[in-house]
């Protein structure tokens, strides 16, 4: 689906925080991961901005490990703030959809 | 940062150096998108341009590893070089006096129509 941009910005730093969450990982693997769940137009570029800023806000612990190829790589894993802010974004997350979907089905 | 390099900015010169030593390393079109990158972030700097160098050398970082990867520069910026630009400017933190001309005028807009009554 294209031009999904808009739309995924307020969210797409809960999908990232969500794929941490589930094993400890890097900025190219999390790229590939979204864009195997369809988010074709999602770059690395992208995802890299959003993992600088839950660097930044202390939501996540980074270790760099030397790669085969190149300057190391950064490995990303979350920590306890980061899992709080990733329940936080779910519940966040049922709110907005289970409130759009009402508003598409005409109740309230 | 002793008083001769705040004053000279030869601190500066020499990280600079550093940082356009790395890019020249980089594959061909990867130079050109830092080319890009590099436009696109002058307008986020302060005064004497300090603010960009931790951000400078994070977008270099991520061009180093990509490239390592073997990665198409399409494929690591996609079109939009200008957003992720102002991303990783807003993300850091980067202040300029742009903003606050913005603040500003805002609250200026806003103490007017209160007194309008709007």
């Amino acid at each position: 689906m294209d031009d999904l941009t808009e739309m995924l910005k307020g969210t797409l730093e809960g999908c990232v925080l969500e794929i941490i969450g589930g094993e400890e990982t890097y900025g190219y693997a999390i790229t590939r991961r979204l864009n195997e769940l369809g988010f074709a137009d999602v770059v690395e570029g992208t995802v890299y901005t959003i993992l600088l800023r839950l660097e930044r806000n202390g939501l996540v612990q980074v270790t760099k490990r030397p790669s085969g190829v190149g300057p190391p790589r950064k490995f990303y894993a979350l920590n306890d703030a980061g899992r709080e802010e990733l329940a936080k974004f779910w519940a966040k997350w049922q709110y907005v959809s289970s409130r759009i979907d009402s508003l598409k089905e005409g109740g309230r | 940062m002793n008083f001769w390099e705040t004053i000279t900015g030869s601190d500066l010169t020499r990280e600079w150096k550093a940082v356009e030593a790395r890019a020249t390393a980089l594959p061909e079109n990867y130079r050109a998108a830092w080319e890009q990158i590099k436009c696109h972030l002058f307008p986020h700097s302060d005064f004497t341009g300090r603010n960009l160098m931790p951000i400078l050398d994070a977008a270099l970082g991520l061009l180093e590893e990509t490239a390592a990867d073997g990665q198409s520069v399409q494929d690591v910026l996609g079109d939009d070089i200008q957003g992720f630009c102002t991303a990783l400017a807003g993300g850091q933190g980067a202040r300029t006096y742009r903003d606050r001309w913005r603040e500003q005028l805002n609250r200026n807009v806003a103490r007017k129509m209160s007194r309008l009554g709007g």
